[in-house]
This record gives C-alpha cells, sequence and structure tokens, in this order.
C-alpha cells in the first residue's frame, strides 16, 4: 500500500535518512523502530512531507506522493501524528477534532466551521477512544495522554486509509498505554493500515505484524517480529540490551 | 473512518450516549447564542445611520466627521485583523493597500470624474489581486521575517509613489470637491464609510464562523500541524491577505476623495499601518469587536489629549501612555481580556 523507495534525507553533511526502502501492506501494523538516532521520525517527516526528502520516492496506492504538498498526502488518505503532540492551543478538543476534517472545495470554504454532522461524528469517534468527556475542554489543558488521545481521534476524522503514528506510546501511563494498544488494534481488525514508531519494543513485539529496523538512517532488518528477534545484526544494533529484554 | 467507528458504536448504549451528546451540544450553543449580542451592533449601525439627521438642526461636522474617520479605522483594523488576528501574520505594511485603493479611485475620479465611492469595490478587487501576488511570496516567510518583509513592501512601494510622475510623485494630485454644501458634504462619505464598516464587521464574523476561519486559527496555533491536518494553509494565507488587502484598499479609496487630495504621505506613513496594528491589540486581536472597540479608543484618545493638550507632541506621548497602561491591565487586549475571564459585556460578544 505504501512504497518507500531509496528514500534519502540529507542536513548538509549528516545522512539523517540514507537510502531507505521498505514497504507497508494493507490492512498490517508495521513498526519502525531503531536506535535513537536512525532516523525514524526523519523518515515519518519525509513519508508525510512535513520534510522534504533529498532524493527518492514515497508511494501510496500506486501514486507517487513525495512531490505533493502536506495537505494534498492527507487527502489522499495518509495522516499522522507527531512524536510530541502538536496541538492548537485556545482552541477546544472537539475544534482541534474538526480541523482535520475533509473540505471538499471552494465552496466549502465559508460553510460552518462545525456542521451538526460533523460534530456528531467528531463525538462518535472521541466516544470510541473514551474521552467525550474532554470534547469542551482546552486542547492545551490535556494531559500527556489524553493529548495522544486526542491526536488519534482528529487523525481519524479524516478517514485515513493509513495512519502513521509517531510514538503513540511515549511518556503514557501503562494503564493508557494498554488503552491506547486497544484502540490500534481495534482499527486495524476493521482495515485501518498502521504504520508506527515507537521504542517501547514489549509493545512492538505485540503489536506489529511485520518490523523494519533502521540504523543510522538505513533498513538494517525487515521481517515478522519472531525473525527480528533473531536477527544478529537488530541485536547488534541495539547492543542487545533492549531486545533480551522483551524475548 | 466513519465505518470503523460507526461499527464500534451499534447498540442502543452507544446511540442514547450519541443522543444525550446531542442534547448538551444543542445546550451548549443555544447558550452561546444567547450569550452574544447581535442586536447590539445593528442597533448601532441603525443609530449611525440615522445621525446625519442632526445636520438639518445645526452643524455637527465635527461629530460627523469623527465617527465617518472612526468607520474608516474600523474597516481597515478589521481588515488587518483577517491576517493579523485570525491567521497570525503581523503585517505592518498594509497602508500599501490603503494607497492602491486611494490611488486608484483617486487617479480615475481626477481624469474621468466618476466618484471613488462607485470605484471602491474595484479598488477592493485590485488590492485583492495585488495582495495575492505579495501574498504568494511574502507569507513564505513567518514570525519577524514577515513583519520586516511587509515593512519593505511599505518602504518600496513609498519609494515608487514618490517617483511616479503620472500619480503627481511626491507632490501627490488634488481631487475636485464635490459640489454639495457645506452641511451635506461629508454625507456621501460618512455614509460610505458606515457602511463599508458594517460590512467588513459582517465579512469578519462570517469568516470566523466559517471552515475558512477554523483553518485561519488553526494555522495562527500551529502551522505545521495545520498543514498535516489536510488544511492548504498556503492558499487560506494568501486568501486571508488578499480579503484583508481589499478591505483597506476600499476604505483609502474614499479616503482619497474625502480628503480632496492623494499625496504618498498621507497614505504611506508608518502611522497609519501602527494605528491599525494599535487598534486590533487594544481591542483584542482575533476577536470581532475587538478592532471597532480599539479603533474607538485610540482615536477618541487622539482627539482628547489634541483638545486638551493642544497639537503639541505631548498630546501623542499621553496617548501612548494611556495605552501602555490600558494594556498593562488588559494584555490580550480589551475584548480578548475579558472574554477570557468570562467578564466581556453582552453587547459586546459579536463572535
Amino acid at each position: 500500500m505504501l512504497e518507500i523507495k531509496g528514500l534519502c534525507k540529507y542536513f548538509g553533511g549528516i545522512k539523517a535518512v540514507d537510502d531507505c526502502n521498505f514497504g507497508v501492506e494493507r490492512g498490517s501494523i508495521t513498526a519502525l523502530i531503531g536506535p535513537n538516532g536512525a532516523g525514524k521520525t526523519t523518515a515519518f517527516n519525509c513519508i508525510s512531507r512535513t520534510a522534504m526528502p533529498t532524493k527518492g520516492s514515497v508511494w501510496l496506492d500506486g501514486e507517487r506522493i513525495d512531490k505533493l504538498r502536506p495537505h494534498q498526502i492527507t487527502q489522499r488518505g495518509l495522516s499522522r501524528t507527531f512524536q510530541i503532540s502538536r496541538n492548537l492551543a485556545d482552541m477546544t478538543v472537539l475544534e482541534n477534532v474538526i480541523c482535520q476534517s475533509r473540505i471538499g472545495g471552494w465552496r466549502d470554504l465559508m460553510k460552518p466551521a462545525m456542521s451538526s454532522d460533523e460534530i456528531d461524528k467528531a463525538m462518535g469517534i472521541l466516544d470510541f477512544l473514551g474521552i467525550t468527556r474532554i470534547a469542551y475542554e482546552d486542547g492545551s489543558n490535556l494531559s500527556y495522554g489524553q493529548k495522544k488521545l486526542m491526536d488519534l481521534a482528529a487523525l481519524l476524522m479524516s478517514d485515513p486509509k493509513i495512519i502513521l503514528l509517531d510514538e503513540p506510546a511515549g511518556g503514557v501511563n501503562p494503564t493508557l498505554l494498554e488503552e491506547i494498544v486497544g484502540h490500534i488494534r481495534k482499527l486495524n481488525d476493521q482495515g485501518l493500515t498502521v504504520l508506527i514508531v515507537e521504542h517501547n519494543m514489549e509493545l512492538i513485539m505485540r503489536l506489529s505484524h511485520r518490523i523494519v529496523v533502521m540504523a543510522q538512517g538505513r533498513v538494517i532488518a525487515n521481517g515478522a517480529p519472531a525473525e527480528i528477534r533473531e536477527n544478529p545484526a537488530v541485536l547488534d544494533a541495539y547492543l542487545g540490551g533492549v531486545l533480551e529484554e522483551a524475548v | 473512518m466513519m465505518s470503523v467507528v460507526s461499527e464500534t458504536l451499534t447498540g442502543d448504549a452507544a446511540s442514547s450516549v450519541l443522543e444525550a451528546r446531542r442534547a448538551h451540544n444543542e445546550k451548549l450553543a443555544a447558550k452561546s447564542d444567547k450569550a452574544r449580542a447581535i442586536w447590539f451592533p445593528i442597533a448601532l449601525l441603525l443609530l449611525l445611520l440615522a445621525l446625519p439627521a442632526l445636520q438639518v438642526i445645526g452643524n455637527f461636522n465635527y461629530v460627523l466627521h469623527l465617527v465617518l474617520f472612526t468607520a474608516c479605522y474600523v474597516t481597515m483594523a478589521s481588515g488587518w485583523n483577517i491576517l493579523g488576528g485570525f491567521t497570525g501574520y503581523i503585517s505592518l505594511g498594509h497602508n500599501v493597500f490603503f494607497a492602491i485603493g486611494g490611488y486608484f479611485a483617486g487617479m480615475i475620479l481626477a481624469r474621468y470624474g466618476i466618484s471613488t465611492i462607485l470605484m471602491a469595490p474595484f479598488a477592493g478587487l485590485l488590492c485583492a489581486a495585488v495582495g495575492y501576488l505579495i501574498g504568494r511570496v511574502t507569507l513564505k516567510t513567518r514570525g519577524p521575517s514577515f513583519i520586516i518583509s511587509s515593512l519593505a513592501l511599505v518602504m518600496i512601494a513609498r519609494i515608487l509613489f514618490d517617483h511616479w510622475k503620472f500619480v503627481g510623485g511626491a507632490n501627490g494630485v488634488a481631487l475636485p470637491a464635490n459640489d454639495l454644501s457645506v452641511e451635506w458634504a461629508k454625507l456621501p462619505y460618512y455614509y460610505a464609510f458606515v457602511v463599508l464598516a458594517a460590512f467588513s464587521v459582517w465579512l469578519s464574523y462570517k469568516i470566523k464562523h466559517s471552515k475558512f476561519g477554523l483553518g485561519l486559527r488553526a494555522i495562527s496555533k500551529d502551522e505545521i500541524k495545520a498543514e498535516s491536518a489536510g488544511i492548504d494553509t498556503r492558499t487560506y494565507k494568501v486568501l486571508a491577505f488578499a480579503i484583508s488587502g481589499a478591505l483597506v484598499g476600499m476604505a483609502g479609496a474614499i479616503w482619497g476623495e474625502y480628503l480632496t487630495y492623494i499625496r504618498p504621505n498621507i497614505f504611506l506613513i508608518i502611522l497609519v499601518s501602527v494605528n491599525m496594528v494599535l487598534m486590533c491589540i487594544l481591542g483584542g486581536k482575533g476577536t470581532i469587536a475587538g478592532p471597532v472597540i480599539g479603533a474607538i479608543m485610540i482615536i477618541a484618545f487622539n482627539e482628547l489629549f489634541v483638545a486638551t493638550l493642544g497639537a503639541s507632541e505631548i498630546n501623542i506621548l499621553a496617548t501612548g501612555l494611556l495605552m501602555v497602561i490600558v494594556l498593562l491591565f488588559f494584555p490580550q487586549g480589551i475584548v480578548g481580556t475579558l472574554a477570557k475571564h468570562h467578564k466581556l459585556p453582552r453587547i459586546l460578544n459579536w463572535d
């Protein structure tokens, strides 16, 4: 569904992402892991065009998307969250979510900001994530975990085909973590494709169907969780530590 | 994705939750409708439209001039607010549109004798087009860089107009005055400005409550997030720039004929653009009533201090001092700060 071919991103002489190739299958949960500085978030940024790739191409359903502008990519059905949750201050959770609802074209611009259909849809999503009670809270007054849930709600508002989650579990308490995992599973069961960057190895092993391992900007391994666990190159990249604990 | 959620939400329990939510939403909407006083600006407008009747019993030209002047600045500040308040791009160069509108309509009046009031909408269109082109270039920058780019715009325009022989260079062009008697001479401009001010407040309201306005607010908070949320930030910003330029341009068109003179140092002085910004900041950036309150206050301060302290430099000092004091207590502008503390009187809640 999503194909990344020869993706490179250089910052001056630093090769943050260097000839990165991998694909995400429709309906799968694919994890992108790697030690700090491996280029995971940069790769994410290049895919969603928050950053401009230096070289290479990204394909979504056979369409090349790396030349499109970020909002066009979102309109094609690829939505992302940010590692440090970016939310719109002084706007309620509901407004934050409805911001992400799709707009048809010029004629829609002067339509009411929040139609009752959209409010119903947003409320349905918030209900699905169990956070309707914060719908009228200011987006900046939320706890870290609530912000992550709000991000997820906003993603769902844009009717995505594939979602890119950048560390959805970072800084989230264990109870909420289970909740988020449950939501991701449920969404995936209903056919949503997920690409996820995460440091919590135990969660990745449990959740994902395929794992792509990056180190120093390159993909060093790509396979099912069981294969990745045994892969000497991966163990080497992580210096053995984290993965063995997870096993 | 709707399918995903609705599948999860089948069953009576879910629908009753949604039902309760909908009732709650309607209650909230009704409450915000009740807190809003749409009747007040309308009543104010009607009052202003009736005000010239005073001319029958005496000469109130000074009062008319003050209202007209305020309405001119309400138009400009509301226009500025669409870019500076809603979108968060502070422009110090909006008097360029004031000049373009003024010169366009003024030259047509001087050459062909067509009233600027009729030409004002076309001046607006011209300014929108110019704003679109300038916006495509300057709106790529953000924050301080954008402010500097807007200042550069004023400087470029000033040099151009100062040396453009066709429009009289630095000396400008005198425009014919209308031939109405002195009591009624101000009336066409008075009505034009009051209607224009009402139009810009109405347009601000419309924009703020639309998808476009929500997008602009998202851009002002976090542009990268807005972009990845699927908002075409470039088009939105440029459109906001064009609309705000058009409003300022329409005000400029009529202002030229009212003064019967167009000259660079009427339109292209920094005071004009700074006034727009100050009015919005004082009244409350990003609110509907803010620019109106700000315009009324700054013009009232100016008049008060000119009257009491004379047109020395001290009146400017006093206006500045008073503004500092107001902003000390109302850091987000009068309307903004009161709204934040839920103390906004209903008559000022136009949002």
